[in-house]
């Protein structure tokens, strides 16, 4: 089979790895030392509904290849959708005269079936039968239901910005020349909505909320969904600026979230070695609060970000990347590995439209003893911080600069919603100052943290 | 021949393309539309003095899109199997039910538009590899040559081409056929403990001969590498609501995140925007003209057609501080009884389109750009931005500030790092109080992204002078 049949069944794991074995094997023929076949197949359905109605209906089948060679120890790479055997045999000639461009680099070694070890590949219930069998009309009640709760929430929650869901199903397979041979299969479901709340004048707050899981049963209900949305919005009424103060900040589980998945790439082998990050050399230093706790866990059984094996087939892991304060690993692919006399952490990432690079799969800060009550209630005059910009972060320095929305904290309450402000320190200042690490660590994506408490940050107003 | 625009003619000939659009409406759906694309990217990286990765994908597939009244049912199929083909405009069709079938296409006319500008030897037709390696080669010396504290050193070359083919069942056809290319430069220095990189671009749909005449890898560099050095004497910015100078070009990131997004066809159908009730008032100060065109030369955000097949054209969306026009895509001007004005843009046939800025810009004003620093006696100028984002609803800004200068009466008196400026787009415009006569559109590097789709874009502007941003930092 070599099209696409929209309501059809993506190619199955069995078919990426025939055709991963003969792209590998063309590669070979046409000069490649080495080579490598990353494929994946997915199927998706997403519809979005605004007042009351289906907004739009989007379903696909696809699939893709990326091959990777080493030529004299040089990398090439090429990917396409399209798999039929002429255009592997071009893209193999392809890729191939496209490697002797590149460097030759001892480094570039695929791994082998012994540095992947004989452990069985765990199974990490990474699909849903019961999601492979929802009806397309239960989708779309389930994002009409998103929208209508939202609304019914609140009288001064007239229109949303939308509420969508959906679902995607695929598969996975890695072939190497060195006789690595891997497949994975996955099911995914995600849900949100965005209520507007009136603010007066035209002005409107937006309260978003929603999740990403592997199966349909982990998913909050869309009336919980919804309630948790509406409640954003309308908390945000009323917000204002405040003054320019340097005062304790708690963030909240979504923004301490987005926070570590910004400092992530100091924790990459490639960082350290082209020393380019705020973490250089500091390994085995404390960083951070003992009761800071920094995870990337690839096997959490049933988790959006877990896979049996990485972007270069071999196995996943729990690393610990800072333990009690310490700055206790770094993470590594096979090829920043070998460039640091380490072992790969199987941290390797990727899509089949790209080659693998350091990365995360389940990040997450250990949860802590304190409700977020108690931790509110710690606090004399601060920030709460649940909402920030996209844009804020220096991947060099550290630097912390955030746009962000929240509430005024006085005497361990909040008092009033804040907007227009932005809030701003160092990642490694922040890692020393967290003064309390919340109970409340929940997963609605592949990154997650707990309600954190910093010290001191500078909260810019007015 | 406008057919050999995009060579997908004889992937998806005429009488296929019909096929489709009239499967497309077989449940009754008013409207059917087909896009054809292929897409080659080609991407060599250097780092550590290495050439690290050469790389090249190619990605082709056709969608279609079924609308009835607000609804938009959309499939697609990667590659040009007809058997597929089909099938995603039967699974498009379903947007609309039991409704009776819509019938054939009207007849394909062509649509005639005059190119903006066209390419004689664009990057893609015509280096080779070894010539774009030399490029970063060339930019690698260049940045490590700079200074002695310059320690690493990325850079990366990328070029694409894009063909594509538009036809809907209102009978129209339309093909195209876009070239990019860009450089990009990241330095990397240290001082003792102090670590700071600098970021440069060049690029844009431009001639091969471009990176030799206009703007060359050394110039690039050294830009990255003078940004980065500069950066490791930068004090933290004072934190609080002051005057703010943004330098030309890419400073345009501004108008384009916190009142451009606002001016989009969906938003403004949906009233979800503050500007849907605005048109005729004063949104911006006097003075500020605001504009939108996709005819812009050699920019990224610039064609000939947009991705619904309209023809480019320049849409005045603030005169002298009065709004006066919005963008529309075909949907939303069908909605709602306006023309389009070709902002019916998609990242790829994977997408359906959506309503899209293409180079937006402030128009310039009667200010010597030294004039509007001198008369600041404490503020901050902004050389350079980074990335930057808006809230559409509720209207809150942020944008990072790359490379910063603290104004002391008048004067650029110190470097200043980690900087991010913050607002509401609903009165940032108002805030202008000063347009430079230095107007520069900046179209080798934007991206902007939306619902998931990015999509090249380019930004502009004068120097410009804003009355007080909020200014976020540790400095006090």
């Amino acid at each position: 089979m070599s099209g696409t049949a929209h309501e059809g069944r993506p190619l199955d794991a069995a078919e990426l790895l025939r055709l991963g074995t003969e792209a590998v094997e063309r590669a070979r023929r046409a000069g490649a030392d080495h080579a490598e076949a990353y494929l994946e197949s997915l199927r998706s359905f997403t519809v979005r509904v605004n007042s009351g109605a289906i907004e739009s209906l989007k379903q696909s089948v696809t699939r893709g290849l990326g091959l990777r060679v080493l030529v004299g120890g040089a990398q090439g790479f090429v990917s396409s959708t399209d798999l039929a055997p002429g255009s592997l045999d071009e893209l193999a000639r392809h890729v191939v005269a496209l490697a002797r461009f590149s460097t030759p680099d001892q480094a570039n070694v695929f791994p082998t079936p012994a540095d992947a070890g004989d452990e069985p590949l765990p199974d990490l219930e990474l699909v849903d039968p019961a999601l492979l069998a929802w009806p397309a009309e239960r989708r779309i009640e389930m994002a009409l239901a998103l929208e209508r709760v939202a609304l019914g929430c609140d009288p001064r929650i007239h229109r949303t910005d939308g509420a969508s869901v959906s679902t995607r199903d695929g598969h996975a397979a890695l072939v190497n020349s060195s006789g690595l041979a891997r497949t994975s299969s996955g099911t995914t479901v995600s849900a949100h909505v965005v209520p507007l709340a009136d603010d007066g004048e035209g002005k409107q707050q937006t309260g978003w909320y929603g999740m990403v899981k592997c199966r349909l049963d982990e998913l909050e209900a869309p009336e919980a969904i919804a309630r948790e949305a509406a409640r954003r919005a309308v908390a945000r009424i009323g917000a204002r600026q405040v003054p320019t103060a340097r005062v304790p900040v708690i963030l909240s589980p979504d923004i301490a979230a987005a926070w570590i998945g910004e400092m992530l790439e100091a924790f990459s082998g490639e960082a350290q070695l082209k020393r380019t990050s705020w973490l250089t050399d500091r390994l085995g230093e404390t960083i951070a609060a003992r009761a800071v706790t920094l995870v990337d866990d690839g096997r959490l059984p049933r988790a959006v970000g877990s896979e049996p094996f990485d972007g270069e087939g071999l196995p996943t892991r729990r690393n610990v990347l800072i333990e009690r304060g310490r700055f206790a690993t770094i993470l590594y692919d096979h090829y920043h590995a070998l460039r640091c006399g380490a072992r790969s952490t199987g941290s390797a990432v990727r899509g089949y439209s790209s080659t693998p690079g350091i990365g995360s799969h389940n990040l997450y800060i250990e949860a802590g003893g304190e409700s977020p009550e108690a931790i509110l209630a710690r606090v004399d005059r601060g920030f709460y911080m649940d909402d920030q910009g996209s844009y804020g972060f220096n991947p060099t320095t550290g630097d912390y600069s955030f746009q962000a929305q929240g509430f005024w904290i006085e005497r361990g309450a909040k008092t009033f919603p804040v907007e227009g402000v932005t809030v701003a320190s160092n990642s490694l200042e922040m890692l020393r100052n967290v003064a309390a690490v919340g109970s409340d660590l929940r997963f609605l994506g592949s990154v997650a943290s707990p309600t954190l408490l910093i010290s001191e940050m500078t909260v810019s107003g007015g | 021949m406008p057919e050999a625009r995009s060579g997908l003619s004889g992937l998806v000939p005429r009488e296929l393309a019909a096929e489709l659009l009239e499967l497309g409406r077989a449940q009754g759906a008013e409207f059917a539309e087909v896009y054809a694309e292929r897409a080659v990217v080609s991407t060599f990286t250097l780092e550590e003095r290495r050439i690290r990765s050469s790389e090249y994908s190619r990605g082709q597939g056709v969608g279609v899109r079924a609308i009835q009244g607000e609804q938009t049912g959309y499939a697609y199929a990667d590659g040009f199997d007809a058997g597929d083909l089909r099938e995603a405009a039967r699974v498009a069709a379903r947007i609309a039910r039991d409704r009776a079938p819509g019938g054939p296409p009207r007849a394909f006319a062509v649509v005639e538009a005059p190119a903006p500008f066209t390419l004689a030897a664009p990057v893609t037709l015509t280096l080779d590899p070894a010539h774009k390696v030399e490029l970063l080669r060339r930019a690698d010396e260049a940045a490590r040559g700079h200074d002695g504290r310059i320690h690493e050193v990325s850079s990366g070359f990328a070029d694409s081409s894009k063909s594509y083919l538009v036809a809907n069942s209102d009978g129209l056809w339309a093909e195209d056929r876009h070239f990019l290319a860009r450089l990009t430069v990241t330095a990397f220095a240290t001082e003792g403990e102090v670590r700071q990189h600098g970021y440069a671009t060049g690029g844009g749909s431009v001639e091969a001969s471009y990176f030799e005449s206009q703007r060359t890898p050394e110039q690039i560099a050294l830009e990255a590498a003078g940004v980065a050095i500069t950066l490791l004497r930068a004090e933290e910015p004072e934190a609080g609501t002051y005057p703010v100078v943004v330098a030309p070009g890419w400073g345009g990131v501004l108008v384009h995140e916190c009142f451009g997004h606002g001016m989009e066809g969906d938003v403004i159908r949906k009233r979800s925007s503050i500007r849907a009730s605005q048109m005729g008032r004063l949104v911006a100060a006097k003075g500020v003209t605001i504009v939108d065109s996709a005819l812009v030369p050699f920019s990224r955000g610039s064609f000939r057609v947009d991705d619904e097949g309209t023809p480019a054209q320049r849409t005045v969306l603030v005169e002298d501080g009065v709004l006066v026009g919005y963008l529309w895509d075909l949907l939303n001007a069908r909605l709602t009884g306006n023309r389009p004005t070709g902002n019916g843009r998609r990242s790829s046939y994977r997408d359906y389109p959506l309503c899209r800025m293409t180079n937006t810009f402030i128009e310039a004003g009667p200010h010597a750009p030294a004039d509007l620093i001198a008369s600041v006696r404490r503020g901050l100028y902004c050389k350079n931005l980074g990335g930057g984002s808006v809230s559409p609803a509720d209207g809150n800004f942020s944008f990072q500030v790359t490379e910063a200068w603290r104004i002391e009466d008048g004067r650029l008196a110190a470097p200043v790092r980690n900087a991010t400026l913050t607002g509401n787009g609903n009165d940032a415009m108002l805030k202008i109080d000063g347009v430079g006569n230095d107007l520069l559109i900046e179209g080798s590097t934007g991206s902007c992204g939306k619902d998931g789709q990015w999509k090249p874009v380019g930004v502009g502007q004068p120097t410009v002078r804003f009355t007080g941003i909020t200014v976020g930092g540790t400095g006090t």
